[in-house]
């Protein structure tokens, strides 16, 4: 006889990045202080690619972060730290009964999901996109409590919906992907794993020998940028660069494409491990994210068709290229940093 | 507190939900803020979501008139193109490009309209009459 309600303490704290916000509270959930931005930073969680060819909702798709579970997976083997993850299960009922054992055995467990059905979730941001990550910790009859970290509050979801969500099809399909924590030592070594992330995200953002990641993938997206008015219209790249803003600034809720919560990372490992230049990196990220900001409110402004002529999109290619070298310095200083 | 300083918010359809974001401030010190989003990240999502419902409105306009069947207004309302449509009902694009057509829409079995149904998370009934 199964119980009726199930309810794990566990705590709920709303973050910039989904994943990665899931992560640290699971950690704080085992009793291991990480804030978010650690687990981001030692995670992975900062990526750019450009994939022209592919399309999402209309216009070229482009992103801000790994792919989904990266977070998660690197951030635990980098740490030690004894996790599972169930990349994919046969059949959507087996999935179902999964969490629910895990539930009983009072284990908090995240869950990769697609968010246009996701009932709780803002309509305005309900689109194909299936890189959301929330966290199961209770059952009360029919429904679960779910802690999604975009949210202010933990949230209620049906049987059925939650099975929809994460059996939701189409690029990325979740099916049914699961993770949680089995144990945790509380000696992590966080030092080594600070620099494995780090040395992780130089290499993917400028070692990659592929043009449309990392910072080069942000050159290439200048580049287009400069000649979609002739090939498309204006109407069109207007549209198109309005992606690019959701990109960074909607669906990263974190803003500016996530820098910032990477900047904040650096600030913290530094002031950790009392290492200058850490700090000094650090800075530089933030004002790279600020130049992302800054390109937002201007792109934004071109969006709404009250820009000023100088302001067009050669000078929007401009500023995407300038970003593209002020991150490319961050990781340059990081690739050569002994931590 | 944020309402006070987010003073157009209330008049907006977009950004009811407050969210979590990080800021970078000249004193080189990285904050997390609670709030909702400002004017330039709504601009952008009411641009594509004017894109959105003006798409829609065609495709609805376009099967009253006869001239397409309703999967292209659900395909249209949930956002998908045939390529996605075809991942989420597994029936081949081809088969869908052809069956935006009324003329064979109507000649379709059960079985493929309950396809189709299942996968715009709609029942049969709802997806033959567009309202």
């Amino acid at each position: 006889m199964e119980k009726d309600t199930i309810m794990i303490d566990y705590k709920h704290r709303q973050a910039g990045h989904c994943e990665s916000g899931a992560t640290s509270n699971l950690f704080n959930f085992y009793g291991i202080e990480m804030s978010e931005p650690m687990a981001f930073g030692i995670g992975n969680g900062l990526y750019f690619s450009y994939l022209p060819f592919l399309k999402l909702q209309y216009a070229p798709m482009l992103s801000f972060r790994n792919l989904p579970n990266t977070v998660f997976h690197r951030s635990m083997k980098y740490l030690g730290v004894d996790a599972t993850v169930i990349k994919k299960f046969s059949d959507q009922k087996s999935s179902m009964d999964a969490l629910d054992r895990n539930l009983e055995k009072g284990i908090p467990t995240g869950m990769q999901v697609g968010v246009f059905n996701l009932t709780f979730f803002p309509p305005e941001y309900r689109m194909h996109y299936n890189m959301h990550n929330i966290v199961a910790y209770g059952k009360e009859g029919n429904h679960y409590w779910v802690s999604d970290t975009v949210m202010e509050f933990p949230q209620k979801i049906s049987y059925e919906d939650l099975q929809r969500v994460r059996w939701a099809k189409g690029a990325f399909a979740p099916k049914g992907k699961m993770y949680w924590i089995n144990t945790v030592k509380q000696d992590l070594d966080i030092r080594s794993a600070v620099e494995k992330g780090i040395k992780k995200t130089v290499y993917e953002m400028i070692k990659i020998p592929f043009p449309l990641i990392g910072v080069k993938g942000i050159h290439w997206l200048a580049k287009d940028l400069k000649k979609w008015p002739k090939k498309h219209g204006n109407e069109t790249t207007s549209f198109y660069l309005g992606q690019i803003i959701r990109m960074s600034e909607d669906f990263g809720t974190g803003g500016a494409g996530f820098r910032y919560i990477y900047g904040a990372f650096l600030k913290e490992a530094g002031e950790k491990f009392n290492h200058p230049e850490l700090l000094a990196a650090s800075s530089m990220m933030g004002n790279a994210a600020n130049h992302w900001r800054e390109f937002t409110y201007i792109g934004a402004r071109n969006c709404k068709n009250r820009s000023k002529p100088e302001e067009d999109y050669g000078k929007l290619g401009d500023m995407l290229h300038k970003i593209a070298d002020l991150e490319k310095e961050v990781y340059v200083k990081l690739g050569k940093i002994k931590i | 507190m944020e309402e006070q300083s987010n003073p157009v918010y209330k008049d907006q359809a977009y950004g009811q939900y407050r969210e979590l974001f990080y800021t970078y401030g000249p004193d080189g010190k990285f904050e997390k803020n609670v709030g909702f989003h400002d004017e330039s990240d709504r601009v952008t999502l009411q641009q594509a979501w004017d894109l959105f419902n003006d798409r829609i409105e065609e495709a609805r306009q376009k099967v009253k008139a006869g001239k397409a069947s309703p999967i292209l207004y659900y395909m249209e309302k949930t956002l998908v193109t045939p390529m996605d449509l075809s991942m989420h009902s597994g029936i081949m694009v081809w088969r869908v490009k052809r069956h935006l057509k009324p003329k064979v829409f109507s000649r379709l079995s059960e079985k493929t309209l309950n396809k189709y149904a299942v996968a715009f998370n709609i029942t049969v009934d709802q997806l033959k009459n567009v309202e």
